[in-house]
């Protein structure tokens, strides 16, 4: 049974009070299950940021309520709060000389006393992150020694060390290349479906939330939060409000953001995954459409177009 | 492993540092043997009555301040810097150093400026005048921390307050006599001689109360090596921190910029070494790493400062300077070390 941990009801933000409040958020309604990875999606300033914030309990919401176990995250004194929720944060600070264990080990800083001494129980746990993240290999190595993929992961180790039931992790993958934002986000989802933690992600990355995690939120300018799993979004055409503009719709059948554009009047046969290619290359190159069809044959890989043979589809592109 | 060559880092820098606190004792103008020196403190039992005198009156008080300047003032640079998450803070950033400066120029300078006359001039009035400088200074750095939420923008006003109050001192030293000019001029290249042991007594005192609030959060300072966001969704009270970061260096940089006058160098360069030593950014070494090099450090500096021609010393401030800006800017070149703060 999935528990929800974090319950947001027509939650408003914004910053400024008085006359000059500037509500960035309004009407939220949200429900954060543990075990599983939810990914928040939005484009860029609609307040993702701030909604991070307020789990953080680093503000007060305008109106209605955000309520983690039970109370508002900024009601908790700030030791309960770093034993609920750990975070990882877009600001890359990193201390180039410290090692990957001892950033991991600092995620334990809650549970120690002042001397920052760790326990046998401590290192147990942060010998149990490196494992779950697979960062054993890096234990000695320095952060300024690591690439950004791996760090990311130490980053990743170290909130799970500090052992919360919630963790948030605002745009983990932004820095990072594809093979590594796939592994990241397979890691998190690992984590939420083993050690049964609930975990928000705010990422960009659509394709690659709607194929690992098992809840979406979508916020979007001026309409309420959508949530749901990624496959009934899509069904539902949900989806497409993360799009504003009509230039680009979420081709269902691809999984992936496409453009609008219009139905060619030339004929391609072929296989149709090849067809989509050669079509979509002729429409980039801006260049006129041949008047004659076109044929794409298989094994070996040919377009015939105008009494032509091309290996390429750049060579046909050229005598365009 | 990694453990073992710490230990053994701090045995190697314990050692140096019981050689040169030695080496401090026998140097002078009167030339005094390392044995003698080293059985003379154990037995009790001296050559000759005056050598007596002369250690235990003249060269331990020096000695054990040059250490407690040393501990404190690499401590208050320490935290400065990760404080600030900046490899130039120091114990001066927050003007402290300025303030001290202001209050000793008031009792030295602004009489002559006036023309009214202080009473005598002694190791204990310039030490009030001091605090009392320092103490306003960190008054007013006190109240913009209560309603700045950025360290840096609280860095920035430390740093103004300093450049103001240097300029006012400017003024009050251009409208002054001459002579108390050179009184200012002396006790601004700082002097670890000339306290007694009560004066002694009060610095160590002084830098057991600054110690003991930086010591009591390592665990904190540790957590704020990834930066305040991070060390606050740790638990870290980052306001309570700041409140006890002002307060300690406040009472290790003031009291000892007090009774010594100021100190350049050793409070920003000393964390540099300790973390080049230690290869460590754990407070738990750097703490205790950056005492003990900051205490040789400064016994070695001493010990410079007496030896060309033995009888006149040279100033301890301008020696911190020449001795150590050279070992940094070496291992800054060699070593990058900006990229490894």
């Amino acid at each position: 049974m999935k528990r929800q941990v974090l319950i947001g009801k027509n939650l408003s933000l914004g910053y400024g009070s008085g006359n000059q409040k500037k509500v960035v958020l309004s009407d939220l309604d949200f429900n954060l299950l543990s075990g599983q990875m939810t990914c928040l999606l939005g484009p860029n300033g609609v307040g993702k940021s701030t909604l991070i914030k307020a789990i953080m309990g680093k503000m007060e919401p305008f109106s209605g309520s955000i309520e983690l176990f039970g109370s508002a995250p900024s009601t908790y004194d700030r030791d309960a709060l770093s034993k609920k929720l750990s975070v990882v944060l877009s600001e890359p600070i990193f201390p180039a000389q410290m090692t990957v264990e001892q950033l991991v080990a600092l995620g334990r800083t809650p549970y120690l006393n002042w001397s920052g001494r760790l326990s046998d129980e401590d290192k147990n746990v942060v010998n149990r992150s490196l494992e779950a993240t697979k960062l054993e290999y890096l234990r000695k190595e320095r952060l300024g020694e690591l690439s950004d993929g791996q760090r990311q992961k130490a980053m990743i180790a170290r909130a799970l060390a500090q052992d919360c039931p919630v963790m948030v992790l605002d745009e983990p993958t932004s820095h990072l290349d594809l093979v590594n934002r796939y592994e990241v986000m397979q890691l998190l989802q690992d984590i939420a479906k083993t050690h049964q933690k609930a975990v928000l992600v705010v990422t960009h990355d659509l394709d690659i939330a709607i194929e690992t995690s098992q809840q979406l939120w979508i916020l979007n300018c001026g309409s309420p939060l959508i949530s749901g799993t990624p496959e009934d979004l899509i069904l539902r055409g949900e989806i497409n409000h993360l799009l504003p503009s009509d230039k680009y719709f979420f081709d269902s059948k691809r999984g992936k953001v496409v453009m609008h554009y219009q139905k060619t009047k030339i004929e391609i046969e072929g296989p149709d995954e090849l067809v989509y290619w050669v079509e979509k290359a002729l429409i980039k190159s801006g260049k006129p459409f041949p008047k004659d069809s076109i044929r794409i044959s298989t094994n070996p890989f040919r377009i015939f177009c105008q009494d032509k043979e091309f290996t390429r589809i750049s060579e046909l592109i050229e005598i365009l | 492993m990694k453990s073992n060559r710490t230990a053994f880092l701090f045995l190697v820098c314990l050692l140096f540092l019981g050689m040169i606190f030695l080496l401090n004792l026998s140097l002078g103008s009167v030339e005094i043997g390392f044995s003698e020196v080293f059985w003379g403190l154990i037995t009790d039992h001296w050559e000759k009555a005056s050598y007596r005198e002369i250690v235990l009156n003249f060269r331990l008080p020096k000695a054990l301040v040059a250490i407690l300047v040393g501990i404190g003032l690499s401590l208050s640079g320490l935290q400065m810097q990760t404080f600030f998450r900046n490899p130039l803070a120091g114990p001066y950033v927050l003007g402290i150093s300025s303030g001290a400066g202001f209050g000793v120029a008031v009792l030295l300078l602004a009489g002559s400026a006036l023309g009214f006359t202080v009473g005598a001039i002694s190791p204990w009035s310039t030490a009030f005048a001091g605090v009392f400088g320092a103490g306003g200074i960190l008054l007013l750095v006190s109240a913009v921390a209560w309603r700045v939420r950025d360290s840096m923008t609280l860095l920035i006003v430390g740093v103004m307050f300093g450049a103001t109050v240097s300029a006012l001192i400017s003024v009050m030293s251009y409208f002054s006599q001459a002579e108390s000019l050179k009184l200012y001029t002396i006790w601004s290249l700082g002097s670890l001689g000339g306290l007694g042991w009560n004066q002694v007594l009060i610095l160590a005192v002084l830098v057991l109360f600054g110690t003991l609030p930086v010591i009591a959060s390592t665990r904190s300072f540790n957590a704020l090596l990834l930066g305040e966001s991070y060390a606050e969704s740790m638990g870290i009270n980052s306001m309570k921190l700041r409140w006890l970061v002002i307060l300690s260096t406040g009472i290790l940089a003031g009291g000892i910029t007090a009774f010594c006058g100021p100190i350049a160098f050793v409070g920003i360069a000393v964390p540099h070494l300790a973390r080049l030593l230690w290869k460590s950014p754990d407070h738990r070494i750097l703490f205790p790493g950056s005492a003990v090099v900051g205490a040789g450090l400064l016994l070695l500096c001493d010990t410079i400062s007496q030896l060309p021609g033995s009888a006149q010393t040279l100033p301890i401030n301008a020696v911190t300077s020449l001795v150590g800006a050279p070992v940094v800017i070496g291992l800054v070149i060699k070593r990058n070390f900006s990229k490894e703060f």
